[in-house]
């Protein structure tokens, strides 16, 4: 029997009007979304999973005031990121960028491979040297490889004020890693 | 880093643009990037668990009762609707610290072609040390279009917004993502998901 999937405006009705598990299909759909974000935001899946189960809790204790129910997701994901620049704001530290800078121009050496781990970390520490707007913008533009236009929807913003955020982010990642060339 | 750098890595301007050093500093952004997207942290999704957290915590939270039905259909933004009325009198039934209402007629409805009451309200949240805060309700359609000041730097956050006469829900949005509920506020309304709005009474009499 085919059984059609409901879409995320009935979803949101049906939770609103009290079938809490419903809000499960959310979690199954945006899940994975999310988490990618966090987890690229924060760098710790720990701290990932924590910040997205934060964001989804919100989410329903709100979701009476997600003023457009067919782009929830986008909603929740916003809801996230809010989370995750709170998040790394407290947290911005000095890091030691010649490690960074090695692996950035020297590419995949085998001491990278065999520090893997490490490299991966302090690479990614580098962003934390950024503001969280700047370090949002970077990685969803230039990691997450999205267009400006989806990131202004989806963030609810204008297009120039992101530019200027990615423009700003790419000066202080240049800046940085300058100091090191 | 140049504008037509920017621009290049915006996808507003081809290579073939720019100038010979100009390109060499885009290689090494592009290498740069390249490393991001290597050392990106391994992610397989979210872990299978949280599905069961994030229901386990909503399942807990207290349901919603009659009354909390009755006045969560209140704050749905689509359903508070106020007919214009003449500004006058005020009872304003929010409390912020040094919270005071005032009347102020409004300008003329461009759309309508007519003249619209609203009454003006003073909020106020002492929130010392926060970036940003906003008054958040179904009058500005749950959206954070009223942010308030702390020119002075004291923690204390006023502004004054315009609302029409009736009876609204609130709260304030402290650094775009932490929703608080005025802690003075005289009325409360539970929407049922485990969080209480302020409930703000607005009159107008001739």
């Amino acid at each position: 029997m085919a059984q059609v999937e409901r879409t995320d405006e009935q979803v949101v009705r049906d939770v609103l009007d009290g079938d809490r598990d419903a809000f499960r299909l959310l979690v199954r759909r945006y899940g994975d979304t999310l988490h990618g974000h966090a987890l690229r935001m924060t760098g710790s899946s720990d701290d990932a999973a924590d910040l997205v189960q934060k964001a989804f809790v919100k989410g329903f204790k709100k979701l009476r005031h997600c003023k457009d129910p067919q782009r929830v997701g986008a909603w929740l994901f916003r809801i996230l990121a809010n989370l995750c620049k709170d998040h790394v704001r407290g947290r911005r530290k000095d890091v030691s960028l010649s490690v960074v800078a090695g692996a950035i121009q020297g590419g995949p050496s085998p001491e990278a491979a065999a520090e893997g781990a490490e490299i991966r970390r302090k690479i990614w520490g580098a962003l934390d040297a950024l503001t969280p707007e700047q370090k949002e913008a970077f990685v969803l533009k230039h990691v997450e490889g999205r267009s400006y236009e989806e990131i202004a929807a989806v963030m609810d913003t204008s297009v120039a004020s992101l530019k200027m955020r990615v423009h700003r982010a790419r000066e202080a990642l240049r800046g940085l890693l300058e100091e090191y060339a | 880093m140049k504008n037509d750098i920017h621009r290049h890595l915006d996808g507003e301007l081809s290579a073939h643009q720019l100038a010979p050093d100009e390109k060499t500093v885009v290689d090494e952004w592009d290498r740069m990037v390249a490393a991001f997207r290597r050392a990106e942290p391994s992610h397989g999704g979210a872990p299978p668990w949280l599905e069961q957290k994030v229901m386990g915590e909503i399942e807990a939270l207290p349901r919603e009762g009659l009354i909390g039905r009755t006045l969560g259909w209140l704050v749905r933004p689509a359903q508070v609707r106020v007919p214009p009325l003449a500004a006058g009198v005020v009872m304003a039934a929010f409390a912020a610290v040094l919270a005071w209402p005032s009347a102020e007629p409004a300008g003329p409805d461009v759309a309508g072609g007519v003249t619209e009451s609203v009454v003006f309200v003073q909020f106020v949240l002492e929130a010392p040390g926060e970036q940003s805060v906003a008054v958040v309700g179904d009058f500005s359609e749950w959206e954070p279009t009223f942010t308030l000041d702390d020119t002075d730097g004291d923690g204390v956050w006023t502004g004054r917004v315009p609302i029409q006469p009736g009876v609204h829900s609130y709260m304030f949005l402290v650094d775009g993502s932490d929703w608080q509920t005025d802690p003075n506020a005289e009325r409360y309304s539970d929407d049922g998901f485990g969080n209480q709005n302020a409930v703000l009474a607005v009159s107008a009499g001739d």
